[in-house]
């Protein structure tokens, strides 16, 4: 048995996955106690199961999310090494910036060393500000943390109770500002995720359920709730994925489809080609900063089935606000739900009321309950298409940087638009109509992400960086160095080493992956010339745990 | 065309990670790596004054607008150079649409040696980017007058001789004398066609110039004629090799040189060009030149080896000099200019011999321009290539410039008509820029293809 919990701004849904059907489903409106939310919709779904059969839980949360806009956390300063290049007065990172002596280039080699002194003076004025939480991040750090972690080993000399967190770790991608942000995030929510962790834990322990629990992760992907910890901004916007993965679980494998999830004030949409979640090219945006995190591509437009309508002069319009449920089920202003019931989409509050909504809505423009309806949906659905059509012309134009890649590039065409959640129902057959597409609207679209959860797959990375001229190789994640024979050193023995390493990394974190499971991602060699010779090659690969989804879940469920 | 406002600058990156020219040839996969390290790692493409473009190919057609691709256009380029060219095609046409403020095509394989006619690959290049993409705009929107600036440590022979015969493209080169580096030629005499003298323009450099000497032409030189051309639209050849570091040229150009010229020149378009340190120089250089262009601060854009740079009194003082001659030639640039000796009737006569480096070519070309009073007059060229002594037979050229009179162009096809009918050549073409028609001919065959834009 397997089972999902997807904890979101408005609701929590719970469903129980008994033989690859749906056993048993909860939906609670979500406490201001994330924790008690969590146990509720827990207890509703496990009530009669022998909580020795639960194989798996995957909890979908905002936990992060909520940390994160509440700014519930200790201040964090910044210590960068940003060398020469950029001028950083164009990046503001919110918070205490010092900037140290040093640089690494490209290739990771020293070209000025750190000052330690001047650390030791900026730890002086850190502290003095009151600070104990601390970031450290150095340009091209994920080619050589060296510098990063000296810092720290300064730190943890002078003061050791502090909190450290080094950026080849938070962001081992390439993009400075965005690791710096992404390692602000991370040390600022690890304390405060850790101590959600353990209650989670505590609370699990006490109702005897000792399955493996995992996190769902914004790139649709997995952590046990255990190594979770290490990662914490990960977790955030797990939701969009939790209902990217639903979809997926709910409708035929391999298609390129569409997820609408129209929520009360906001649709969110993500696309599925051929089957796979389409990540986004950079990563994800947080509190309107841009950070290293794996995310899916998901688009929200600000409209729902609760979003409340309104006239501006000759127009109507919507506001992306909720003043209450839809008129028809005794709420305060008209809403699209108004307009899908009079059209009959919809069978969901009172028919009269909802007519009345309409006719008071558009009788100033001279407009019946019926032509009202009819100009709101169009409205709604062709704010949604637009965004849709939007990413999937993105997509098309995402740069390339290889001819086989550019040469290689196809259009491709959505073949049906899945609606979950609970407003799509009504708008999901037009939608698929203006993109001519088949509208599917699966039996549980409402706990799409509760499913998503409870049928996703743990997921694992990892970089290799061999660069045989200087003779050595890393693994960006951890930092590790090791030498390599210049000469014997090849392609077949880099891969073999990134898989192994992914394996043991697996190991470690309780995951049965077998070799031939691994996934290549990201696959670079180059030769290195100088004058008319090679010199060496450097190669660069990211292996990873196979992502998607355990298991598809029987349409029609039992 | 510079209308800031809150526009953004534009960029095709494209390396081509996946093309060389041969495994250890400077034009080689790892040319653009450390480039792209460098600017993903400060997060360029993030910054809100940047906008980045995938790259499109252009299509033959406007390829063969600009060259004679002997013995067709699919036979001399490959995908790689579509992709190149259709990079500044597009950005070109962004930033004449007025939704970019400027742009830089970060793409390879280069192009300023690249010929109007094309038998093979020389100096790195086989199409000439830049060319082909200010032909586009002028037939696509109407642009005339165009400046090209390059800035590559070679001398930019190949935009040259495209537009020699042009009066409204303004070409500037200024690179390292002729007499110690590739391609040999550049110098200061080379002053175009004659009608359009003074429409090229040569700075020899010696080895050994340095930022400041660079910037001091372009404040005293370069500057001022653009102000008198007034083009629509500038396009900057934006090769980096003069920088102190490059294998191939002996200059002491840095980073900041770099940034500091395209902040003043305030180019439209920059594409990249040559520039084969690809370690010490490129990461640098494309930055610098890449926050010039957005309007950044780019003052700490610094070579990790950055030394100081001098350069001997005599180089400025030879600068100085070169600088005089060339706003003299430049005053002139309107009294007719004709070297009475080589015009025979109607006809202006020039005979070339072009070496193709990279594949051993000899090329042997005769040109003949239509002396008009009413147009700068059609061209004509017949040109016959040998590789390691094996000749391709000889083709004849005709090509109409967009500002031609009806008679030229009367004149041309007519040509092109009748000679269809004698067995003299191999190939012929005809290239009409106003009616943007392109004809080829294959006189064993007796085939005829013709393509329009
Ligand atoms: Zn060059
Ligand atoms: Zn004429």
């Amino acid at each position: 048995m397997y089972v999902g919990v997807d904890v979101g701004g408005t609701y929590t849904d719970a469903v129980l996955l008994r033989n690859g059907a749906v056993g048993a489903t909860a939906k609670i409106p979500t406490r201001s106690n994330l924790l008690e939310s969590v146990l509720e919709a827990l207890d509703i779904v496990l009530k009669d199961v022998d909580t020795r059969d639960i194989k798996r839980i995957v909890f979908s949360t905002t936990m992060i999310t909520n940390l994160i806009a509440g700014k519930k956390y200790d201040k964090v300063a910044l210590l960068l090494i940003p060398g020469p290049g950029m001028n950083l007065k164009y990046y503001d990172f919110k918070t205490d910036v010092i900037i140290l002596s040093g640089a690494i280039d490209y290739r990771g080699r020293e070209i000025v060393p750190l000052n330690e002194r001047e650390i030791e003076e900026a730890l002086v004025s850190l502290a003095e500000k009151g600070y104990r939480k601390v970031g450290v991040v150095g340009k091209f750090s994920p080619r050589n943390s060296a510098h990063e972690k000296r810092v720290a080993e300064i730190i943890k000399e002078k003061y050791p109770d502090w909190h450290v967190e080094l950026g080849f770790q938070a962001g081992p991608q390439l993009n400075f500002p965005r690791r710096a942000v992404t390692t602000f995030l991370t040390c600022a929510t690890r304390e405060p995720y850790n101590t959600f962790v353990n209650s989670v834990k505590e609370a699990l322990a006490k109702r005897n359920i000792t399955a493996e629990v995992f996190i769902l992760k914004a790139d649709a992907g997995t952590l046990p709730l255990e190594n979770s910890v290490e990662q914490p901004v990960e977790t955030i916007f797990s939701g969009p994925s939790a209902s990217t993965l639903g979809v997926e679980a709910l409708t035929p494998p391999d298609v390129t489809e569409v997820a609408v999830d129209v929520g009360g004030t906001t649709t969110d949409i993500a696309l599925i080609l051929d089957g796979q979640p389409l990540l986004s090219a950079k990563g994800a945006r947080v509190d309107g900063q841009l950070t290293q995190v794996r995310t899916l591509a998901v688009k929200s437009v600000p409209v729902g089935g609760d979003s409340v309508l309104e006239l501006a002069g000759e127009e109507i319009v919507f506001r992306a606000e909720r003043l209450g449920p839809a008129y028809c089920m005794g709420g305060p202003a008209p809403t699209p739900t108004d307009a899908l019931r009079v059209l009959g989409l919809t069978s969901l509050g009172d028919e009269g009321k909802a007519r009345e909504a309409m006719e008071n809505l558009g009788s100033p423009l001279g407009m019946s309950a019926l032509e009202t309806a009819e100009k709101v949906t169009d409205l709604v659905v062709s704010s949604i298409t637009n965004e849709i059509k939007k990413m999937f012309k993105e997509w098309e134009q995402e740069p390339a940087y290889r001819i086989w890649e550019l040469l290689h590039k196809k259009k491709v065409k959505p073949s049906i638009v899945v609606g979950v959640g609970g407003g799509a129902e009504g708008f999901i057959k037009r939608i698929a109509q203006e993109l001519g597409c088949k509208p599917v609207t699966p039996p549980y679209a409402a706990v799409a992400n509760a499913i998503g959860a409870a049928v996703a797959r743990p997921t694992l990375q990892l970089s290799l960086r061999a660069d045989t001229e200087q003779g050595y190789y890393i693994i960006r994640e951890d930092g590790i160095q090791e030498k390599i024979s210049r000469h014997s050193f090849n392609e077949q023995k880099a891969l073999e080493l990134a898989k192994e390493r992914l394996l043991q990394k697996a190991a470690g974190y309780g995951l049965k992956v077998a070799p031939e499971e691994i996934e290549i991602t990201y696959q670079e060699v180059f030769n290195m010339i100088r004058g008319w010779s090679t010199v060496g090659r450097l190669y660069d690969l990211t292996v990873q745990t196979p992502g998607g989804i355990a298991l598809r879940v029987e349409m029609g469920g039992k | 065309m510079q209308d800031p406002g809150n526009k953004k600058t534009g960029l095709i990156f494209f390396p081509a990670f996946d093309w060389a020219i041969s495994p250890t040839h400077p034009e080689r996969e790892e040319r653009l790596l450390y480039t792209r390290d460098q600017i993903f790692e400060e997060g360029i493409m993030d910054l809100p004054e940047i906008s980045e473009y995938a790259p499109v190919l252009a299509k033959t057609h406007d390829i063969a607008r600009t060259h004679f691709c002997v013995p067709r256009v699919e036979d001399r380029i490959t995908e790689a150079h579509l992709i190149a060219a259709g990079a500044a095609i597009l950005l070109a046409e962004e930033i004449i649409s007025g939704r970019l403020k400027n742009g830089f095509a970060l793409v390879r394989p280069p192009g300023h040696h690249s010929m109007r006619v094309v038998h093979g690959n020389r100096g790195f290049c086989n199409i000439n980017n830049e060319a082909i993409m200010v032909d586009y705009l002028r037939r696509h929107h109407g642009i005339k007058r165009i400046a090209i600036v390059d800035t590559d440590v070679h001398h930019g022979d190949g935009t040259q001789d495209i537009f020699w015969h042009d009066p409204d493209v303004l070409f500037i080169s200024f690179h390292q004398d002729g007499r110690t580096i590739y391609p040999g030629t550049g110098f200061a005499d080379e002053l175009g066609g004659p009608k359009a003298f003074a429409r090229t323009i040569n700075i020899p450099l010696p080895p050994g110039t340095t930022d400041e000497s660079i910037l001091y032409i372009v404040d005293n030189l370069i500057l001022p004629i653009l102000e008198d051309f007034k083009p629509e639209f500038i396009v900057n050849s934006a090769g980096q090799d003069n920088h102190f570091t490059d294998p191939l040229g002996s200059m002491k150009f840095t980073a900041q040189g770099y940034a500091r010229l395209t902040e003043k020149l305030k180019p439209d378009l920059a594409v990249l060009e040559g520039g084969y340190a690809i370690e010490t120089a490129l990461p640098y250089v494309n930055m610098g030149i890449i926050l010039a262009l957005a309007g950044l601060d780019y003052s700490s854009v610094l070579e990790p080896d950055l030394q100081d740079l001098r350069e001997s009194g005599e180089i400025s003082g030879y600068i100085r000099r070169i600088v005089e001659t060339h706003l003299k030639n430049w005053e002139k640039r309107d009294e007719a200019f004709a070297a009475s000796q080589t015009i025979k009737g109607d006809f202006f006569q020039e005979k070339k011999r072009i070496y193709y480096d990279t594949e051993g070519i000899s090329e042997y070309r005769s040109e003949k321009l239509r002396i008009c009073d009413d147009c700068p007059g059609y061209l004509t060229i017949e040109t016959s290539a040998s590789r390691h002594f094996d000749s391709s037979g000889t083709a004849l050229c005709i090509s109409i410039p967009f500002t031609a009179c009806s008679s030229c162009s009367a004149e041309a096809h007519d040509l092109y008509e009748k000679t269809k009918k004698t067995r003299e050549y191999r190939y012929m073409y005809l290239q009409d820029k106003p009616q943007d028609i392109f004809l080829s001919y294959d006189f064993n065959t007796g085939k005829e293809l013709r393509s329009e834009g």
